[in-house]
Order: structure tokens, then sequence, then C-alpha cells
């Protein structure tokens, strides 16, 4: 529940998934595809991380792997974990990990987000701190949201450095005594 | 104070350690007679002409405004002496205890308000750059160790404008780390195949202090912190018996 106003929390929980029933359900209207509002024992649908959460705990699904910690993915990772474009598979690859190794079966997934944000941090540490601004977006596009917090941290840390350094006002009219001017 | 003027709560803006670097105290030669200032702080003059004295860098700074003094620029700010430390920041991995903790504040300040006193302004400047860009690369890559079981890096003689700029990116890079290597996520054995022996963590802990004997010339401890046993004797074990009389 702290969680709740979060818009990115939101956000991370509209993620669709694939789930088995392992029941049947009948007058719901979530498989687009059926004809009818029944849906059988053993028949696939995407459904919102949300409501496939809830289903689960009431043990009427079964959820699998979401495409985004595929095999694929995972090789990867596993062969150049700071090139892999984690963007276009989740955007909240991190966050989204976390919230779904707990209701899949697949205990790796915890390893996997780990072991990839090991190898992409050295990768942020170096280029947030170094990297001009006009080199940055082709870095960006392979982050993901929560990597992204780590970089503009670091960036804004060393600009705000940066600044000082090469001076500019050195004294600050405060906004009271600007306001007194006008009259 | 610090937070206000950014929404990082533990972060100081460069401003902010300027502002405390300004009570660094600096030596100056004043040309106004002027009796002791009681300050907070301490005592500082009574002022001279031509004599020197000691004051904060801010009263420094506000004095030279006026015309009042000349600021006599630090011992570590001079041609040779940064030219030594900028080699020995390229010798070793290690950095130099050779400049104070707000060198980069000061020396700015410096630059800003008394560029007159300081002899050859311009290579000053730029060796003062080169030592604040080596010294930062080092600290990049003694920060590249982190990896979730490394949650802790010593790094020595790290001064304050340093350790300002990277703080906000490592806290956040901790605290991910912690997310991702909590035990409800990583199962246990997989935690334990994934871990590889380290020889360093096998290593008996010394506590206390060791210390070399100047008499017998051998190393153990002297005494230890621990608290079920507050002293070791040292016994001169290494020393030869027939001078041991």
């Amino acid at each position: 529940m702290a969680k709740y106003y979060d818009i990115d929390d939101i956000s991370i929980e509209e993620e669709h998934v694939l789930v088995t029933f392992q029941k049947a359900a009948s007058g719901v209207g979530i498989d687009p595809g059926s004809e009818s509002d029944f849906i059988e024992t053993g028949s696939k649908v995407e459904l919102p991380f949300w409501l496939a959460h809830e289903l689960k705990l009431r043990q009427a699904v079964s959820v699998n792997v979401p495409s985004c910690f595929n095999q694929k993915t995972r090789s990867e990772i596993q062969a150049d974990a700071a090139g892999v474009n984690l963007r276009s598979r989740c955007p909240f690859f991190y966050e989204f990990g976390c919230k779904i190794a707990p209701i899949v079966d697949d205990r790796k997934i915890g390893i996997v987000l780990l072991s990839a944000f090991k190898s992409r941090y050295k990768e942020i540490l170096t280029k947030a701190h170094s990297v001009a601004f006009a080199a940055r977006s082709k870095f960006w596009n392979i982050l993901t949201n929560e990597e992204i917090n780590l970089y503009e941290a670091a960036q804004s840390a060393m600009t705000s450095f940066k600044k000082w350094r090469m001076g500019g006002p050195r004294f600050q009219i405060a906004s009271v005594l600007r306001k007194r001017k006008m009259y | 104070m610090a937070g206000q003027s950014n929404h990082e709560p533990s972060l100081f803006s460069a401003e902010e350690l300027e502002f405390i670097a300004e009570d660094e105290i600096v030596d100056i030669v004043p040309n106004i007679k002027m009796g002791p200032l009681n300050l907070i702080s301490g005592d500082f003059g009574p002022f001279t002409p031509q004599i020197v004295t000691q004051a904060p860098l801010w009263l420094a700074i506000a004095l030279k405004k006026r015309g009042k003094c000349s600021i006599c620029p630090p011992q570590w700010m001079s041609d040779e002496k940064l030219t030594q430390v900028l080699e020995a920041e390229r010798q070793s991995q290690e950095i130099s205890d050779q400049l104070p903790f707000h060198y980069v504040e000061i020396s700015r300040l410096l630059f800003d308000h008394a560029p007159d006193n300081i002899h050859e302004i311009y290579k000053v400047r730029s060796l003062i750059e080169d030592i604040r860009n080596v010294r930062f690369h080092k600290v990049q890559t003694d920060l590249e160790a982190f990896n979730g079981r490394t949650i802790a890096v010593k790094i020595k003689n790290l001064s304050a404008m340093e350790v300002n700029i990277v703080r906000p990116f490592i806290g956040r890079a901790l605290q991910a780390f912690l997310k991702h290597d909590s035990p409800e996520l990583i199962p246990d054995p997989e935690r334990v195949s994934d871990r590889t022996p380290h020889v360093v963590n096998n290593a008996p802990r010394v506590t206390g202090l060791t210390k070399v004997c100047k008499k017998c010339l051998s190393m153990e401890s002297l005494y230890s912190t621990s608290v079920d046993e507050p002293y070791t004797v040292h016994t001169h074990s290494n020393f030869p018996k027939t001078l041991n009389r």
C-alpha cells in the first residue's frame, strides 16, 4: 500500500502476462478471442499483472514466465549485459521482475536481474559521470526506467558541479527583494 | 541548509560546500591597521600592515574585495607542489593525501577573488583541473567494485566535492543492489553455488593494532581491542636469548 499513489508502480502492474487457467470460469469477458463468456480449464489468456496476481493468490491460474524474461533475453544478458536493450523488452525491467518472481515457478529470475544489474551498473557509472549531453540519447534508449533514474542522479550532480565551477551569478536576488522593485 | 536547494535529501549543493570551505584558515597580509576581531569561531588579528596573520577565508575575501589585504595562497597551491601531486596521483591507484579536504572549493574561491596573488595562475588552474580529473577517474574505478556482495569500498583522502558528486548515484545504486540481492528473490542454494570462495574472507581477522616491536622486531598484536582479552602481554619471542638478560 505504500506505493498506492506511485504512478510508476501503477504502470508496472498494467504490464501484461500470459496465464493458464487452472479452473473454469464463467461469466467473465476477459478473453476477447472467445465467442462465449466461458473460459475453459487450461486456456491461455493475457491478463494485466494486477489481475493475474490476484487470481494466482486464489489458485485460479498459473502464471507463465513473461516474454521479457525468456531464454533469448537471458542468453543476451549473459553475453553482453551492457548492450542489451532492456527498455524495449520492459520499461520497468527490474521492478517488474521483482514483482513477477514470487508468482512464477521460475526461480532463476532473481539471479538474472542481479547479474544484469551488476554488469550494467559499471557501464552506467562510467558513462553517467562523463558522457556529454549530446551523446547520451543513444545510450539512454537501452536503459530501463530504474537505470535512467540512476543515470539522471549522476548527471545532475555532475552538471551542477560544472555549473558551479564555470561560475555564474554569485549573488542571487531574493524573490522578496525582486518584488519590491516593482513598486 | 543542505537539502533545501535540492530535492535530494542528503546532497549538498556545490554552493553549500563552498560556504563550508570558507571557514578554512588562510594567511593574509593586511595593509590596514585594525584591532583584533573576536568571532564565535575564534579571535583573529590584530591586523598590522605588512605583518602576516591568519584569518578565515571568508574574512580574507571580504578584506581583499575592499583592497585591504593580499591573500597568501596556501602551500599546496604552488606550481611545483601541484606538479608533484599530479605526478603522485598518476603513479599510484591510491588518492594522495597532499591536498586538503576542500581543495576544489578553496582553489576556486582564490581564483575568483585573488587572482593577482597567485603565482602563475594559468598553470595552477590547469594543474588543479588535471588532478581533479585523475582523482575522479580513480574514484570511478574504485566504485566499480560494487556488485551486490561487495557492499563497501574503502577510498582514502576523498575530498568534499568529489564525494558530493558521486553521492546521489552511489546511494541509489546501493539501494538497487540491496533490493536485487535480497534472499526472497534469490533462493539460498543458488546463492551458495554462485558464490566463489574468497581467500581474503577466510583469513583470520586481526583485532586491535598490529605493531612492530622495536626491541625484537617481531610483528604481533601488542594490544587488542576485544572485550574478553583487553591486553595481550607482548613477550619478546623473537628476541635473541643472549641479549635478553
